[in-house]
């Protein structure tokens, strides 16, 4: 039955080569440190599942955001574990992704015909780190609020456009309804879109040319 | 798209050629890929449900909640319900969603035979929810989303309803005409 709709599915595109392709592809010896990209791919996927889950009840505005968060936390069925792997599932995607870079630095795999996957790693690096400062202003409690401030006013530094950047970014002079409401769309709309094709790139050029085989000394 | 994709690779000499390839692996009992494969296959599923079981909880939590305890609504006086017609009484009543609480009109027809048995009909049409109104010469309640008719007492004289406007029950204290919430 299944192979049957497998074969009838495969018929029509070609599915079973695909799979082989991504699933089956030829890879040097290796070690468990070549687990760190696949971890981080699973703690995003992790991410956006729990991140949509949330949408359903949090709330963007200045007046209701930290009671629906509230009520995420203490009301609802699992909410706190919704929330729980959202929150502690953004601090293991930072340390994998670091782990990651780490690993490609390490083993010189990001040496040619690489550099490319190498400079998309590097954005979705930062685009993480865009994450991480987008979602922590949301549940919109004190330490959300003044780690904003704090965030904003190093982006300030900047050399020129500073400033602008701070306001840009804030949506004005101080932090508003108007930041929560950005740093929300930001969050959900902007980042995903963004990350989901750098990953499609990143993933295609890792499959593409397949993984580095551990250096050797003396080589 | 590369090369890489076409054959996997076998780091043990012996082991099965391909995948879905079933005849070694069954002289053997199991292969050494095919339970990979399954265990991987059943931690995904694990894990699947570990996040899928608690969503679905999550997702319909509201939906689930009970209302602990029975409460009765006013609509108003008594003596303001003629006989031989029906009389639209309105009441906000408060709806909690969630952490809000909502205001919320509500709109029921209330007639009266003998001035002091009422009958409280919804102004909800059975059919899609529409809201019906009373047609004082014709008798009969209409509703304008798709001809829906109902008589006097809330039974279905025409077009698509498929059962009578719902009741309320009621009760009167004190001059106070009162519906069940449900």
């Amino acid at each position: 039955m299944g192979t049957k709709i497998g074969d009838w599915i495969h018929e029509r595109s070609g599915w079973r080569e695909q799979y082989r392709a991504l699933f089956l592809r030829k890879i040097p010896k290796i070690n468990w440190l070549y687990t760190l990209g696949s971890a981080t791919l699973v703690t995003m996927v992790i991410q956006i599942v729990t991140g949509i889950l949330l949408t359903l009840y949090y709330v963007p505005d200045p007046q209701e955001a930290y009671a629906s968060v509230s009520y995420i936390t203490n009301d609802l069925p699992f909410g706190w574990l919704i929330r729980g792997l959202h929150h502690w599932g953004a601090s293991a995607m930072v340390l994998l992704v670091i782990l990651h870079m780490v690993r490609v630095i390490m083993y010189g795999a990001y040496k040619y015909p690489r550099e490319f996957t190498w400079f998309t790693g590097v954005a979705l690096l930062l685009l993480t780190f865009s994450f991480g400062f987008t979602g922590y202003l949301l549940p919109w409690d004190q330490r959300a609020y003044w780690a904003t401030v704090v965030g904003t006013r190093i982006g300030e530094v900047t050399p020129v456009v500073g400033d602008s950047l701070r306001q840009i970014m804030l949506g004005g002079d101080e932090i508003s309804g108007l930041t929560l409401t950005r740093f929300f769309g930001a969050h959900v709309w902007v980042l995903p879109s963004l990350l989901l094709l750098l990953v499609g790139i990143h993933l295609y050029l890792v499959i593409r040319n397949g993984i580095t085989a551990v250096p050797k000394r003396g080589e | 798209m590369s090369d890489n994709g076409d054959q996997p690779v076998d780091d043990e000499a012996g082991s099965s050629p391909g995948a879905g390839d079933d005849t070694q692996a069954e002289e053997k009992g199991i292969s050494r890929r095919k339970l990979l494969a399954r265990s991987v296959g059943v931690m995904s599923g694990a894990m699947a449900a570990a996040i899928g079981v608690p969503a679905v909880l999550y997702v319909t939590g509201p939906t689930r909640e009970q209302a602990a305890i029975e409460k009765w609504i006013r609509l108003g006086s008594a003596s303001s319900v003629e006989t031989g017609t029906q009389t639209l009484m309105k009441a906000t009543v408060e709806k909690r969603s969630g952490y809000l609480t909502e205001t919320q009109e509500l709109a029921v027809f209330v007639s009266t035979e003998n001035g002091s048995d009422f009958v409280a009909l919804s102004n909800v049409c059975t059919h899609l929810g529409c809201r019906v109104r009373w047609v004082e010469n014709q008798n009969e309640f209409f509703c304008p989303c798709h001809n829906g008719v109902f008589a006097a007492d809330g039974t279905v004289l025409a077009g698509p309803p498929p059962r009578p406007l719902d009741r309320f029950e009621t009760k009167v204290e004190d001059g106070q005409i009162f519906i069940k919430e449900v």
